[in-house]
């Protein structure tokens, strides 16, 4: 019991190890850096969602002036 | 994506790209969630914004003329919007970019390259950096990282020169490694 506490406290130990382990990177250009950056920034999904709601109370386009001259719908 | 989102944007008569307004969310929302991000420095009024640009869009997508990409019309769209924001927040707290005058005499510590280690606090760093510059020079930084963008498209979205931009983008590199450093 003594001996399992003691394995499970190192393990614990070297998974916050693992985790506070931090890779270093090197950017010739502040470019690069925000390019970076901006490459693990993701849109939240919610913005989709919000704009679709939005977008169902947009009025439906007018038709387009060739085909009301034609007469088609 | 929203799988509703596509089929209400791809509607017959919205005459935007063959692929609709869909594709087209699908192919720059993450730029300028990015450029809203870093100018407003806030991910809800990031997200606030980004809905409200592709709003404008949608409804003026006839406005459009085609002289300049996609991107870059959403772009002016975006740095109007975010500009207009700030511009209404400023008025009701006065903030100041006072670094610029001493930086100008630092060495060229833009030509060094920037070691950062990557931790969640590197958003944050980036986004200190960011707010302590002009405007100016954190709309042209944001811009200059997206490699779609050409130099001279950036002066257009400006209103300036591209010269103009190149040397303004030389400064603006130096101020923004040198506020950099100081956040560590």
């Amino acid at each position: 019991m003594k001996h399992q506490k003691k394995f499970d406290q190192k393990q614990q130990q070297t998974s916050e190890v693992q985790s506070q382990q931090k890779v270093e990177h090197e950017f010739a250009t502040v470019e690069e850096l925000l390019r970076f950056d901006a490459q693990r920034t993701g849109v939240p999904p919610e913005v989709a969602r919000r704009l679709n709601r939005s977008l169902r109370k947009e009025p439906a386009p007018p038709r387009p002036w060739w085909r009301r001259w034609l007469g088609q719908q | 994506m929203d799988n509703s989102l596509e089929q209400r944007v791809c509607r017959p008569g919205l005459e935007l790209e063959s692929d609709g307004f869909a594709a087209l969310y699908r192919a720059h929302s993450r730029e300028i969630y990015y450029l809203t991000l870093r100018l407003l420095g806030d991910p809800q009024k990031a997200e606030d914004a980004t809905h409200d640009v592709f709003l404008k869009a949608y409804k003026k997508h006839d406005e459009f003329r085609g002289d300049s990409s996609w991107r870059t019309w959403l772009y002016r769209i975006a740095i109007n919007h975010c500009s207009n924001l700030r511009q209404s927040w400023h008025s009701r707290n006065l903030v100041t970019n006072g670094e610029e005058s001493t930086w100008e005499n630092m060495p060229a510590m833009a030509d060094s390259p920037l070691r950062v280690l990557e931790t969640k606090e590197l958003g944050q760093r980036i986004q200190k950096t960011l707010d302590s510059l002009s405007e100016e020079y954190r709309v042209l930084l944001l811009l200059v990282a997206d490699e779609e963008l050409s130099y001279e498209a950036i002066a257009v979205l400006t209103d300036q020169s591209a010269d103009a931009v190149r040397g303004k983008l030389h400064r603006a590199r130096k101020a923004f490694a040198f506020s950099f450093q100081k956040t560590l």
